[in-house]
């Protein structure tokens, strides 16, 4: 049984609320998305646009080594850095959850939010300066003894590219982690050990597969962005480091290919949304076999 | 009961959801300076009846009149009725005066002198006298119905709307309110329509009740009524306790007889008896209280019968025992007060009940 | 549990210091009198601050970042309201697929939505400026103004509503007296949110602003120029420092909101 509104025409009163947020998103994203899938079938010839429906930039794509392993790259930059970043986060999620006082909580989390504030443009500058050459990591660690030459494998690499977007990424993965955890009933743990397990089972029979929905969470924010991240690659990629990103903006802004940055652009959101359906469909089966 | 013009009037309401038939064919009359009460179980409609009254929920047929007036394309802010909500829905961010004031916003005959004196007076008729100042989320849950009642009594509604009122508070402070809305009522003299799951609250503040099943009232009668004679067995069983047992309807010459299983004959007057039962299988219902155990040699007022202490539950002033029956499936439950110097019987003891034919009730099977 | 929560929080303060050491750094940088961004340090010095109101260019992509910036606060909140409040309130034909599809951008890489809207505008022929920012940024940064108005209304008792109604106010001043005092601090937090990420957004405004760059496309220029970096530095430190008042202010609304909806805190933005 519904009981709700002022009893009235509640469609049409919805309907008219979602009308303009609707109607934004249908022209300023919709269209453009068709715009974009359009143009990825069309080419250039030099000034104009020919308007032939063609597969020539697909197969291109595809065939040309260039794009291939900038995809590719793309792809496993993205995973390494999703893996590092739900990998290096979980245990802080955890800590705030399970370690920290309730009315300290918050405090926790806005400290953590904080540096995500600040101008990622700058943040990423930022590192490019702690791992330089002349860097602040290299100068401390040599001022310290522990090394005699420079580090060379943190920089103008694909290693920068981890953990630069590791840590512009982290509050993305921290708190859908921290919201499943804060989610589990804290006397679930309490019959895990009365029942006998200790902390080590109790953590992985209970805390742990009631924090997968955070954690598939977590692993789907921080990746889907990060695929098509630009600034970081260009800063502290090098040319080794570089990513798909890169490629759509040169073909569109320095070559002036518009139809093969839109192929690129398609292929890149073709390849988010296979990756982030297989994880909704992992997850699915996951919450199915356990209900 | 009702020889003043009804208040409130509904002329077979019906209310859909979809599909889904919530209301099936309302009518209804309620009398000036009544206390009503809609009484069912989750889901019967009672609480759609009363949000129909208040004009949150549209019909889907029929007419309701308040006061005569046909309501239809009136809005809730228009209507002469007011609500006491569930969740009594204080808004937080006013204090307790300028909450019971909020309905008088929009009375430009009164000055803010007259508004406050208003305030002041609803708020002593709560016994909330010196709380104006207080913020809202500072209030107990019964201060809270206090100030929803003060609320929506300054604005004198014809009728007064009461959605589940007492159901947050804990059982003390319930049965504490109960008496003093009973009190209010009286002294106000404004219709109270209560919805309400719980029987025994019905029973104890209303002029009359209607219990409501699937969107249908079942019964509509005052308290004693309802209790003595309820007209079917879902009503007898829904109204406090009743045990049924399977018996055969006669039709005599003079009267009407019952075989009853565990019981034996006994004669039954068509008060007793929905008209037109046909006779043969039927349902006898009896209250626990109308039977008893018998003590040492004590005679039975009535008839008399015997069985075996099943199962027995002591509540300190009462007793309440299972006795099986010979020739009943199911054991019946009476009560008994714990008399000075009157016993508690263990189980397995051998009982001698004693019961009275005038007590039987006759429901179809 | 102690021992756990021991190496935990050793664990916890690395963490830390791994998220602020860029942040650290930056007012470091930023009081060195060097153009050489990188240890040992040089003198004190404040002159890369005095230098910010001398530099036009910068101080013009300041004014258009604050112009866009504000613009998207606001129409992105606005969109916001409507969408969470259809969303919490009533139900219409395809709710679910027409809210996921306004949430989109939220798990869209920004360079698709900012390639496919050049591809349109130029298709159009439309001249590219501060407006195309604004609508590229609102695009993105209503979704996330729509979760964060969401609890807002979503917290509301609908019997609120009801109950002033029911006391003779109308539709819209029940909404002016009851919703919009309930639900200030959700929207203080969806402006306050949107106008940092519009503020802080470079590839979308990389590639659909015009002649006037915003503030993020102004630096990326500046960072070719190791000269003028320590500029930069100054102006970073700055921005963190707002960035900071303003999430502390946003931080206290959403905690006065709880409060005052007589609800506990649970913590945490977003």
């Amino acid at each position: 049984m519904k009981l709700k509104g002022f009893g009235t025409s509640d469609t049409a009163r919805g309907l008219t609320l979602i009308a303009p947020p609707a109607l934004f998103a249908l022209l300023l994203l919709a269209v453009p998305l068709v715009a974009i899938f359009a143009f990825s079938f069309w080419s250039q010839d030099f000034l104009t646009i020919d308007y032939t429906p063609t597969l020539k930039n697909y197969r291109e794509a595809l065939s040309e080594p260039l794009y291939g392993q900038l995809i590719l790259r793309s792809v496993l930059i993205a995973g390494a850095v999703t893996l590092t970043t739900v990998v290096l986060a979980f245990p802080i999620a955890y800590f705030v959850s399970f370690h920290v006082p309730a009315n300290r909580k918050s405090l926790w989390i806005f400290m953590i939010t904080i540096p995500f504030w600040t101008s990622y443009l700058i943040r990423v500058f930022l590192w490019k300066v702690i791992l330089g050459y002349n860097g602040v990591l290299n100068s401390t660690l040599i001022g310290v003894g522990i090394i005699d030459e420079p580090l060379t494998f943190i920089l103008y690499n694909a290693n920068a590219v981890v953990i630069t977007l590791a840590h512009a990424f982290a509050p993305f993965a921290i708190l859908p982690i921290f919201v499943s955890l804060e989610k589990i009933d804290r006397s679930l743990l309490e019959a895990s050990r009365d029942l006998g397990e200790n902390h080590v089972m109790t953590f992985l029979r209970v805390t742990l597969p009631l924090a997968v929905p955070g954690v598939v969470a977590a692993t789907l924010i921080v990746f889907i962005p990060t695929i098509g991240d630009y600034v970081t690659p260009r800063l502290v990629g090098g040319p080794g480091g570089l990513m798909i990103a890169n490629m759509i903006q040169t073909q569109f802004l320095k070559l002036n290919n518009a139809p093969m940055g839109a192929t690129l652009a398609v292929i890149a959101m073709a390849i988010v949304t296979v990756i982030a359906l297989v994880f909704i469909f992992l997850n699915r089966r996951w919450l199915k076999a356990r209900s | 009961m009702t020889t003043t013009p009804p208040i409130v009037s509904l002329r077979d309401v019906h209310k859909y959801y979809g599909t889904y038939h919530a209301l099936r064919g309302i009518d209804l009359d309620i009398g000036a300076g009544e206390f009503f009460s809609l009484l069912g179980p989750s889901g019967c409609g009672k609480t759609t009846l009363l949000r129909t009254i208040a004009g949150f929920e549209d019909l889907s047929s029929g007419t309701l009149l308040l006061s005569g007036q046909d309501m239809a394309g009136v809005p809730a802010n228009r209507r002469p009725t007011n609500m006491v909500f569930q969740s009594y829905a204080i808004f937080p961010h006013l204090s307790v005066a300028e909450n019971v004031a909020f309905g008088l916003r929009r009375r430009s005959d009164l000055n803010r002198q007259a508004k406050a004196a208003l305030v002041e007076d609803a708020l002593d008729m709560v016994g909330l006298d010196g709380f104006g100042a207080r913020a809202a989320h500072a209030l107990s849950g019964g201060q809270r119905q206090r100030v929803a009642l003060a609320r929506a009594l300054i604005l004198k509604p014809k009728v007064l709307l009461l959605d589940e009122p007492l159901s947050a508070l804990d059982k003390k402070l319930r049965e504490q309110m109960q008496n003093e809305l009973r009190r209010l009522q009286r002294h106000v003299g404004i219709t109270f329509v209560l919805v309400t799951h719980d029987q025994e609250e019905a029973l104890i503040m209303s002029d009359r009740i209607a219990v409501m099943f699937e969107g249908e009232i079942a019964q509509l009668a005052d308290p004693q009524t309802l209790y003595r004679r309820p007209t079917s067995r879902q009503v007898a069983d829904f109204i406090g306790v009743m045990n049924f047992l399977p018996a055969s309807l006669t039709a005599g010459s003079t009267a009407a007889s019952v075989e009853i299983a565990g019981l034996g004959r006994a004669a039954i007057t068509p008060e007793q008896c929905p008209a037109g039962m046909p006779t043969g299988d039927c349902t006898i219902g009896i209250r626990p209280e109308t039977m008893s155990i018998l003590f040492d040699g004590e005679p039975a007022p009535a008839r008399e019968t015997s069985g075996q202490v099943h199962e027995l539950a002591y509540y300190g002033d009462m007793t309440y025992y299972d006795i099986a029956l010979d020739g009943v499936e199911k054991p019946v439950t009476l009560s008994m007060k714990n008399l000075v110097g009157r016993r508690v019987l263990e189980r397995g003891e051998t009982a001698r009940i004693s019961w009275d034919e005038r007590a039987l009730i006759a429901f179809a099977k | 549990m102690t021992g756990r929560g021991g190496w935990l929080r050793g664990y916890a303060v690395l963490y830390l210091l791994f998220l602020y050491a860029p942040i650290i750094l930056l007012p470091i940088f930023a009081f060195n009198d060097s153009t050489i961004i990188a240890f040992p340090l040089s003198d004190f010095t404040t002159k890369w601050f005095t230098e910010i109101p001398n530099t036009p260019a910068l101080v013009r992509s300041v004014q258009t970042s604050l112009i866009v910036a504000v613009t998207t606060a606001v129409l992105s909140t606005l969109l916001g309201i409507c969408a969470a409040r259809a969303g919490a309130r009533y139900s219409f034909p395809f709710k679910t697929p027409v809210m996921g599809f306004i949430m989109l951008p939220l798990v869209l890489p920004e360079i698709i939505v900012a390639v496919s809207m050049l591809v349109v505008l130029m298709a159009l022929d439309l001249p590219l400026g501060s407006w195309t920012v604004v609508l590229g940024h609102t695009l993105i940064c209503t979704p996330f103004c729509i979760a964060i108005l969401n609890s807002a209304f979503g917290n509301l008792d609908v019997s609120l509503e009801e109950a002033a109604f029911d006391l003779g106010e109308s539709r819209w001043s029940t909404f002016r007296l009851i919703t919009l005092p309930l639900v200030m601090p959700g929207i203080i937090s969806a402006l306050l949110i949107s106008f940092t990420i519009s503020l802080d957004e470079f590839i979308i405004a990389f590639f659909l602003t015009g002649t006037e760059p915003t503030l993020p496309v102004y630096l990326w220029g500046q960072l070719r120029f190791p000269q003028k970096i320590p500029v930069v530095m100054a102006l970073g430190t700055i921005l963190v420092a707002l960035s900071v008042v303003l999430l502390t202010i946003a931080e206290i609304a959403r905690r006065r909101g709880i409060a005052r909806a007589g609800g506990k805190d649970t913590g945490g933005f977003l």
